[in-house]
């Protein structure tokens, strides 16, 4: 698994459906990458959504202007992909 | 219906008292009509304290989770553009969201949404919010959690 710093970070939402959609497409994702895909819950967690808050520019960029769920930070690239989300929109945001 | 996108002032925003039934109105301007009465002109500015005394306990006790979604069908049902989606499974999984953010946060924030810490440009974030002047409204005809939809959208 990968440190603080370098991971891939799935952003949810206990609550939020489309989150429980995508969740078959992140297992699928690391089902074939083998790359792994930390989920950090944010409304039930005041830690996890600090995290999310600290790389806020960036998601709210993304994702029209919130910080939405589900949101993916790839924290060695910077990159971040918004909303339900494609396998392979996902293993495009996961290499770059 | 227009969409309204402009942010607006909540510094302009100041609590007024219909002087003939009573009716508490919180925005920049009072209402010409009061929506209770009929009366015209017939709001005053009044002070929190007035206004919180005028409410005293009236109005309704916090909404179960069947009031949520009473209020929100009747929202959706005064919508010209938008209704609240068709899918009470979906409907049921967002009114524990909401319900959750108001017990441990204060109100019923959106469960797709984080808050950003600013409580005033949080309050965008209560359920139902300005959703027709999002992203997800523009290019899906939903809001950010699908709860609200186009009128001819499945």
């Amino acid at each position: 698994m990968s440190g603080i710093g370098n991971r891939l970070i799935w952003f949810s939402g206990r609550e939020c459906v489309h989150c429980k959609r995508i969740r078959p497409v992140v297992e699928q994702f690391q089902a074939e990458t083998g790359n792994v895909i930390t989920e950090l819950e944010v409304w039930h967690s005041e830690d996890n959504a600090k995290v999310m808050r600290g790389y806020g520019d960036a998601i709210k960029k993304a994702c029209g202007g919130d910080l939405g769920v589900p949101a993916f930070y790839n924290e060695k690239t910077g990159s971040v992909v918004c909303g339900v989300v494609t396998l392979e929109k996902l293993k495009a945001w996961a290499s770059g | 219906m227009s969409v309204i996108k402009s942010e607006y002032n909540i510094e302009a925003k100041r609590l007024w008292r219909c002087h003939v039934c009573n009716d508490l109105h919180y925005g920049a301007a009072p209402p010409p009509v009061c929506p209770t009465c009929g009366a015209k002109r017939a709001f005053v500015l009044v002070d929190r304290d007035e206004a919180a005394k005028v409410l005293d306990n009236r109005g309704d006790p916090p909404f179960t989770k069947q009031g949520v979604i009473d209020a929100w069908k009747r929202f959706g049902d005064m919508g010209e553009e938008y209704k609240l989606v068709d899918d009470a499974e979906m409907v049921e999984g967002l009114v524990e969201g909401v319900l959750s953010n108001r017990n441990d946060h204060g109100l019923k924030y959106c469960p797709c949404r984080l808050t950003q810490g600013d409580f005033v440009s949080d309050l965008k974030l209560i359920c139902p919010c300005n959703f027709q002047a999002q992203k997800t409204w523009t290019e899906r005809r939903e809001c950010w959690c699908g709860l609200f939809v186009g009128r001819n959208k499945q």
